[in-house]
């Protein structure tokens, strides 16, 4: 008997985590070790409700638990938000390519980084971070619409700010209170000058509009178009490739992507939307 | 004994009936649905000169199903062995659409392969073909050759059966008693209603012969405007992609039941407006024309690039049912007009 592709695992919600007004995370325990590469999403079912795709915010390396960092977006994430501890949930997957960090050995990795596209980023951070040493270094532009409504505060204003091989810069649309760093969207903290071209990679997530003009400034810089790797967001229902709702053009976005170069989808009109 | 004669076909069906669950066709008006067949009150049995209306993927992969439960999971409900007579070589061309899909190596859908291994696939000739029958634009011929286990052809006073498969001659190899010999009369006479019946839909369909392959002919002219002006009258039934027989789309939802949860697999289209819009509200298809040519380029160009076949088989059947008449196969012959004369324009420019 093939196993039941849709069957779902068990997990519970051991903790909630508010990380902005509209943006919350939720570490899960799986009933059993839940492996997965940075990149790679979840199907996530709240019982009874519905399901719905996201990457895991947390390191693959940890695999008792994992953290999964949810906008208040639609029906589902509406519901999940009203959920606390010991909810009971399901979870499929893992499901699509990941980012291929082994690719990135030796080069300078630059990430572009936006709103809640910051989850399926810490989940690449992490994961690069443990061996900073393969890399060339880490070069950080996140923006978040205000102070506020930056995820995982506390890491990012502090700690991961001063890590060996790491540079960050932070950008706000609208400044306010204490907020002292720049004001801009996140293409006006973007120079060529921040890494050597040639010898490296881009990745960019975020909301749609933002990876559109962020590729637009990196290919006027020079980046080649298979050096820029976006994850793009679709409504992936069952994650093996054939329900048909994530095709991009003939691509589907949960097997083939979610993780694509920009080199691979570039020839489809409305990508961005 | 791979292939016999029987003179009557309610002995077969009979023969078949006794074995597993049987479903026939029957003739509702101008179309087939099919019914299940009773050896206690047997219908008169009809041979189907075209495909029954009803895609055989109803059989493999129903309109609604139960896809898991949870948290404890349930063993699926055991699939008993059941047959399926007049399916057509277009129904047949469908199957092996649907296999590339749900039978994928690492990906295989056990609630479609566990039908497909319990299926008997009885098919039989066309015998006149139907007003909107086009598989022979896509090269598709009236009869099967192969991806059946027993098919029928009708010839003067009876039928000839064919084993194709090993599930197919041990049917026949079981029921001898059943079968008689075929003369070689017999089998001429066959390859002549089969070559009749190619001719008369081929003529049939010669207004909507392409002049380039199909992929390309969507894909060259994938800015039309035939897109945006052909989805003008449709009216978002998604009858075309409900009643395709490759048509796969679905999406998986959640219930709560008394004591358990369910995750259910139902039949989606991607002629609706909402069916790729993510929680955000981007929507990459919002328009109709957006959408038909979606459709088209998946049917004979991203399929045919993953898989190796295009997923249509020219069976027309979006075209009897289209409630706001968009025509797949006018759709197509436009593109490829458009096509064959911006080509023209080229030779022409280039003398």
């Amino acid at each position: 008997m093939t196993a039941n592709l849709y069957q779902p695992i068990n997990g519970e919600i051991v903790d909630v985590v508010d990380e902005s007004p509209t943006i919350k995370s939720f570490v899960i325990s799986p009933e059993r070790e839940f492996q997965f590469k940075t990149g790679q999403f979840v199907e996530l079912t709240l019982p009874g409700e519905g399901e719905a795709p996201f990457t895991p915010s947390s390191s693959p390396a940890v695999t008792e638990k994992m953290e999964i960092t949810i906008m208040k977006a639609g029906r589902v994430t509406a519901r999940l938000h009203e959920c606390s501890q010991g909810q009971a949930v399901g979870i499929r997957g893992p499901y699509g390519n990941g980012y291929p960090v082994d690719d990135f050995a030796g080069k300078q990795v630059y990430i572009v980084g936006g709103g809640v596209g910051l989850a399926p980023i810490r989940s690449l951070f992490l994961t690069l971070v443990d061996r900073i040493k393969d890399f060339k270094s880490v070069v950080c532009r996140f923006g978040a619409r205000t102070p506020e409504d930056f995820i995982y505060k506390n890491t990012l204003f502090g700690q991961w700010q001063k890590l060996d091989g790491v540079e960050m810069k932070l950008t706000v649309d609208q400044a306010n209170g204490d907020w002292d760093g720049n004001v801009g969207v996140v293409t006006s903290i973007l120079d060529p000058k921040d890494v050597d071209i040639a010898n490296s990679v881009a990745v960019v997530c975020g909301p749609p509009v933002m990876m559109k003009f962020v590729t637009i400034n990196l290919l006027e810089y020079g980046f080649a178009p298979d050096s820029i790797y976006l994850s793009m967001e679709k409504n992936m229902s069952c994650g093996v490739g054939k329900c048909g709702h994530c095709m991009l053009g003939k691509f589907y976005v949960c097997k083939d992507g979610p993780v694509f170069t920009y080199e691979q989808i570039k020839s489809y009109p409305n990508i961005w939307d | 004994m791979e292939t016999v004669f029987i003179s009557k076909l309610n002995v077969l069906l009979d023969a078949v009936a006794q074995k597993m669950e049987l479903y026939v066709p029957r003739k509702v008006e101008s179309h087939y649905v099919f019914e299940r067949y009773s050896v206690d009150s047997p219908p008169e049995p009809t041979f189907n000169d075209i495909r029954v209306c009803t895609p055989v993927k109803e059989f493999l992969f129903p309109l609604r199903e139960l896809a898991a439960v949870f948290p404890e999971p349930q063993e699926p409900e055991k699939v008993e062995p059941f047959a399926l007579f007049g399916l057509k070589a277009c129904d047949l061309r469908s199957m092996e659409i649907l296999d590339k899909v749900f039978a994928e190596e690492e990906f295989e859908d056990p609630l479609y392969l566990a039908r497909r291994e319990k299926m008997l696939v009885i098919a039989s000739d066309c015998t006149e073909p139907g007003e909107s029958c086009f598989c022979s634009v896509l090269e598709g011929k009236p009869y099967a050759e192969n991806g059946y286990d027993l098919n029928v052809s009708a010839v003067e006073d009876g039928f000839i059966v064919e084993a194709g498969s090993p599930k197919g001659r041990s049917f026949v190899s079981a029921h001898a008693e059943l079968f008689g010999d075929v003369p070689d009369a017999l089998l001429a006479e066959r390859d002549e209603r089969r070559a009749e019946a190619q001719r008369r839909l081929e003529e049939a369909n010669a207004r909507f012969q392409l002049d380039a392959p199909l992929k390309e002919v969507v894909q060259e002219r994938y800015e039309s405007d035939v897109f945006d002006e052909e989805a003008r009258t449709c009216v978002e039934c998604q009858a075309c992609t409900r009643v395709c027989p490759t048509c796969h789309c679905f999406y998986l939802y959640d219930t709560k039941q008394k004591d358990y949860f369910a995750k259910m697999k139902m039949w989606d289209s991607c002629m609706r407006v909402g069916y790729a819009e993510v929680a955000g509200g981007a929507n990459p298809r919002k328009m109709l024309g957006d959408r038909l040519r979606h459709r088209l380029m998946h049917k004979f160009a991203y399929f045919l690039d993953r898989y190796g076949i295009e997923m249509c088989v020219g069976c027309g059947r979006c075209v009897d049912a289209e409630a706001g008449d968009v025509d797949i196969r006018v759709v197509l012959k436009k593109l490829n007009d458009e096509l064959r004369d911006k080509d023209h324009e080229v030779v022409k420019a280039k003398k």
